[in-house]
């Protein structure tokens, strides 16, 4: 193996480990609510620094790739690693970024950056009642947007936060995530719908329908677009249908309990 | 109508930083993203109030979020989708595409064999609307890419001043 001065460290880096570093980046980026690009642009950033050729193909629940060694053709890997589910965590997307980009640098060894990578999924959150409430005060502010007055603004700031609490504890439990939207949509209809039923606020159909705003998958409909726009196809018909399922069941969670509870806003 | 402009600014501020929240932005980011949500959403109510289309108002508004996004990135140090896509969640046509999903409800409850033709037109209406908006926010978000031609925002740091 020659040793000339740019490309020591590539010498050092296993091929395998260098596949399966790149996997993790791009599943954890994947989990995280990142589009294809940006977890292109990410792992190529690796692969350029390392001296690897890469191919890599995205689907919605997993990601494969082929690395070559650009001095050594014979050493090839392909490997492929599942995406276990699809959240939003811009706090790992901003790490994983900054990572990359030190590693492109120069700044931080392959090594280090590995022991970067298996700690990351440990990224700490936010206090989960100040997200409740944040999330509650954005959806009673949509509700004041929407033309309610501080009554409605007041029930769709409840509801959305007791709505949050349920998807969160029904997702921690392992329910499925549609059942866990579909509960949690209903539950949060039947306490903004009880503004209507109890003829409180002056506008209560703005606070029905923006209590549930929290539940739309902004993320997931966002990047399919972006991901049309740059040509992933395969990615953002996924993410479309998976947005628009998830629609469906915030949809019928309302209809369900507006039928119970006894009111009309359609 | 200035004081109705600060109102829609200082609650779509709140709305932004509560989405902001509950993707895990970064802290140093949430007040950015509050601030262009707060910017984005106001440009987008003048525009209505002069009297331009709901597609046109929010494209204006999204892109706006996304170039100001470029100078932010730089500024403290992160990705610009961590702080834009937040900030334009305060535009998502969450109320379109629940009109979408209920009408098709109602087309099922009607029964069958009745007169839904309106219905089926709110429905193909509000379907188009919500995927309109949706393009217009996208495309702001991912406006950096598609006007300069670079790759990243790291390459336009010779546009904005080096802050960090």
């Amino acid at each position: 193996m020659g040793n000339t001065k740019h490309s020591v460290e590539q010498d050092e880096i296993d091929v395998r480990e260098f596949a399966a570093l790149v996997l993790d980046v791009g599943t954890v980026l994947m989990e995280s609510g990142a589009h294809c690009d940006r977890i292109d642009r990410n792992v190529r950033r690796l692969a350029e620094r390392a001296g690897f050729a890469m191919e890599i193909f995205f689907s919605f629940t997993a990601i494969s790739l082929t690395v070559t060694d650009k001095r050594h053709p014979d050493r090839s890997v392909t490997a492929v690693r599942s995406v276990s589910h699809h959240g939003a965590h811009f706090g790992i997307v901003t790490r994983v970024s900054l990572l990359t980009w030190s590693y492109y640098e120069g700044e931080i060894s392959f090594a280090e950056l590995a022991c970067e990578m298996r700690g990351i999924r440990q990224t700490p959150r936010h206090n989960p009642w100040l997200v409740r409430l944040a999330v509650g005060l954005a959806c009673g502010c949509l509700c004041l947007l929407a033309g309610g007055d501080l009554t409605d603004g007041g029930f769709a700031l409840a509801a959305s936060t007791a709505g949050l609490w349920l998807r969160q504890t029904l997702v921690r439990i392992r329910y499925n995530l549609m059942v866990a939207i579909l509960c949690s949509s209903f539950l949060t209809t039947v306490i903004s719908g009880l503004d209507a039923l109890l003829g409180l606020g002056a506008n209560p159909g703005t606070a029905v329908a923006t209590a549930v705003l929290f539940l739309i998958p902004g993320v997931p409909l966002i990047n399919c677009i972006i991901d049309l726009v740059k040509g992933y196809y395969p990615t953002a018909v996924a993410r479309g249908v998976f947005g628009s399922f998830v629609l469906l069941c915030i949809a019928v969670g309302m209809f369900v309990s507006m039928s119970l509870i006894g009111i009309n806003y359609f | 109508m200035l004081a109705e402009v600060v109102r829609d600014a200082s609650l779509s501020f709140f709305v932004a930083s509560g989405f902001a929240l509950l993707f895990e932005t970064p802290r140093r980011a949430i007040p950015v993203a509050g601030l262009l949500g707060g910017m984005g959403h106001a440009v987008r109510f003048l525009l209505l109030q002069a009297g331009f289309g709901l597609v046109g108002a929010t494209l204006c508004g999204a892109v706006l979020i996304g170039l100001a996004g470029i100078f932010f990135a730089h500024r403290i140090h992160t990705p610009p989708v961590v702080f834009t896509l937040p900030a334009c969640i305060t535009m998502i046509p969450g109320l379109y595409a629940y009109r979408t999903m209920i009408a098709g409800i109602r087309i099922y409850s009607a029964g069958p064999g009745q007169d839904t033709s309106g219905l089926i037109q709110d429905m193909a209406y509000n379907f188009i609307l919500t995927s309109s908006l949706l393009f217009c926010l996208a495309i702001g978000i991912c406006i950096a890419a598609l006007l300069f031609r670079a790759r990243s925002v790291k390459d336009l740091k010779k546009y904005t001043r080096k802050t960090y």
